[in-house]
């Protein structure tokens, strides 16, 4: 349904151009669940903005197609993309208090996108509005509300309600629960794939929490610096991570069942994407790292299913 | 890693509490951020003060700072009350021994002067008799303890990461021989693959320096990970207290297994209970008496509306504020 191919964006800036995110391709067929995770910096949300064509200048697409039930979306124009947003997708942003309007009504703000996008009576947008509420387990009286009267995990909800207005394709969400404690972050994501179940919309979830998603992606994709490192079925990966960055992650968190072992994390910090290193972009905090991979930026290779950017999984020089 | 010999205490909180006036000038509403709470830090130990948003924890680290003052309760540091530490001296003596370090590394660094601008003006606040060039000296020593290479004592914040700037922070909170440290949320802000990192930073200041830390988290996992002992909020009260593995495997309060419920483990298998669960914690303004959870707890009974409960030890010096755990004779689980 969503082909995102050869996708690049490039700031472009005084001191030169930043390749925020660098020839990426991936797919979302209809009801999936892709998340992908990545370290800030990494050029997940900057993709995201660039598969729903939300990007502003200083960036822009230099190359690589987003094709959206058969039309490229790239090189649309706003009139035009106009009449596909929140009808066929809609996106879910990072921090619902500043998505949302502080000073209008939650009822308002959902006429808004209802009359932006359709003639509908106030009768039908009442009722749609209530339905979408009740949907995220808020009670409609809050149709009433401003945002400030809710608490964090509630406005979060009404921006899914909202986004499920017109029961979408698809729906993208940049980080949605990461203003949320833990409680509130579990039943949010229950929701969501309750939801997605029962519409079968598709879901672009980005998150820096890997383990959050563990048990709720189809498909998961790991970004760093700009390029996907690993993408394959969710399960796979987290049994058995391919790429080294990918095991660095999985190994950063600390858990709280079984034996309390001492970790080590990642050590550096990911590349200036304005300077990027030479070879293998991971390679300066890799543990695995030899001679060629200082050399030859490795491409994406398949393994097993998923495919993973590593020169060592793709001479096999690298034994699990 | 840890060993259950009572260390001796530092620092001791009795019958804490702090209610904030809301609403206009004539309001008589109070939110009550924290509810009469008592809890003790010994010496070389980590506590972790783990709850939801809201429920006062960073309320507890301001008045430890001194930031606010108790409304009624008071804190004891090596045996003195802070109410009684009038002086200026006294005053500077206790926040040199007891420094704070922030949630977010990107704003509490002042962005204009090089990095070592603020380790040393601590030394030169708090300790006077050294001379500049031992000043210099001491602030190289902390870089070098908290893992940062002297030579960056020179650069400006903007250049280094996240995760550098937090250890600046420790490194201020160092410079001045604290005993105890307030690290409220110290690693939320950073990535996932650095947090380790300075969990273990904190793991070597209690080893190594002897320093206490009061951690302030909503992240049980990593709470587990350096923690000694966790005491566990909810709406400005004690849940549960304990020593931090006996409270994670066997958790007595409600609240407590639904924060455990909730973390998510890719090595677990995805529990339900927290499904049935769309409970918000309350904003607890002129409370009544009774149990603060009942409204989300599907263990609830009549007495648990009526009366207040306190915390009972349970099993070896482990507390649950919880009137269903403290009249059963075996565990109840209300989430697992």
């Amino acid at each position: 349904m969503l082909e995102v191919s050869g996708l690049t964006v490039d700031y472009i800036l005084d001191q030169g151009n930043v390749r925020a995110v660098d020839d990426v391709s991936f797919t979302v067929g209809r009801g999936e669940f892709l998340g992908i995770v990545g370290e800030s910096g990494c050029g997940k949300s900057t993709l995201l903005f660039a598969a729903a064509q939300l990007l502003a200048p200083p960036a822009t697409v230099a190359a690589g197609t987003v094709t959206f039930d058969g039309t490229n979306l790239v090189g649309l124009t706003d009139d035009q993309l106009c009449a596909m947003r929140w009808r066929d997708m809609s996106v879910v942003m990072q921090s619902a208090m500043n998505a949302l309007n502080p000073v209008t009504s939650i009822g308002a703000q959902f006429k808004d996108a209802m009359r932006a996008h359709g003639k509908f009576t106030s009768e039908e947008i009442a009722a749609r509005s209530a339905e979408v509420l009740k949907m995220v387990g808020i009670d409609p009286v809050h149709l009433r509300s401003y945002p400030h009267q809710l608490s964090g995990g509630m406005r979060q909800r009404s921006m899914i309600a909202m986004a499920m207005l017109f029961t979408p394709d698809l729906i993208i969400m940049d980080e949605p629960t990461s203003a949320l404690d833990v409680v509130a972050q579990r039943s949010l994501m229950v929701q969501i794939k309750e939801l997605q179940l029962e519409f079968g919309f598709a879901v672009i979830f980005v998150t820096h929490d890997m383990s959050l998603i563990s048990h709720f992606s189809d498909r998961l994709m790991v970004m760093y610096a700009g390029q996907v490192a690993e993408i394959g079925a969710t399960k796979k990966i987290f049994d058995r991570p391919l790429h080294p960055y990918t095991q660095g992650l999985l190994e950063a968190f600390p858990s709280i069942r079984g034996p309390r072992v001492p970790l080590k994390g990642i050590p550096g910090n990911p590349p200036d994407l304005s300077r990027v290193p030479a070879g293998c972009r991971f390679r300066p905090r890799c543990p695995y790292a030899i001679e060629k991979c200082a050399v030859i930026a490795p491409d994406l290779y398949p393994h097993d299913g998923t495919l993973v950017r590593c020169l060592r999984r793709e001479d096999g020089s690298l034994a699990s | 890693m840890t060993d259950d010999s009572p260390r001796p205490q530092l620092l001791r909180a009795d019958h804490l509490t702090r209610h904030f006036k809301i609403g206009g000038a004539l309001s008589r509403r109070t939110l009550h951020a924290v509810d009469d709470v008592s809890f003790a830090i010994g010496e070389r130990e980590i506590v972790a003060l783990a709850g939801e948003s809201g429920s006062g924890k960073s309320t507890i680290a301001r008045m430890l700072a001194r930031v606010y003052k108790p409304t009624s309760g008071e804190v004891f540091f090596e045996g003195k009350p802070l109410s009684s530490m009038t002086s200026r001296q006294g005053r500077l003596r206790y926040s040199a021994l007891v420094p704070m370090v922030f949630q977010d590394p990107f704003s509490s660094i002042n962005p204009v002067f090089r990095v070592q601008h603020g380790v040393l003006r601590c030394l030169k606040l708090h300790r006077p008799s050294l001379s500049a060039a031992q000043r210099l000296e001491e602030a190289a020593r902390v870089f070098e303890v908290v893992g940062l290479n002297p030579n960056m004592l020179q650069r400006f914040p903007y250049e280094l990461s996240g995760g550098q700037r937090q250890r600046v922070g420790f490194a201020q909170a160092l410079a001045m021989r604290p005993k105890l440290i307030l690290a409220d949320e110290p690693v939320s802000m950073l990535d996932v693959s650095i947090r380790i990192g300075l969990l273990n930073l904190m793991a070597k200041l209690r080893d190594e320096e002897g320093v206490s830390i009061l951690y302030i988290t909503h992240d049980i996992a990593s709470a587990r990970y350096v923690a000694d002992r966790l005491i566990v909020m909810y709406a400005g009260q004690i849940a549960e207290t304990g020593p931090i593995e006996d409270v994670l495997t066997h958790p007595r309060h409600p609240y407590t297994q639904l924060l455990l419920s909730a973390v998510p483990d890719p090595r677990a298998p995805l529990s339900v209970a927290a499904e049935t669960d769309r409970g918000e914690p309350p904003r607890v303004i002129d409370p009544t008496p009774g149990c603060r959870f009942r409204w989300r707890c599907p263990l609830a009974i009549d007495t648990c509306a009526q009366v207040t409960p306190e915390l009972a030890e349970l099993r070896p010096a482990h507390e649950a504020a919880c009137h269903v755990a403290q009249t059963s004779s075996e565990e109840v689980k209300a989430f697992t």
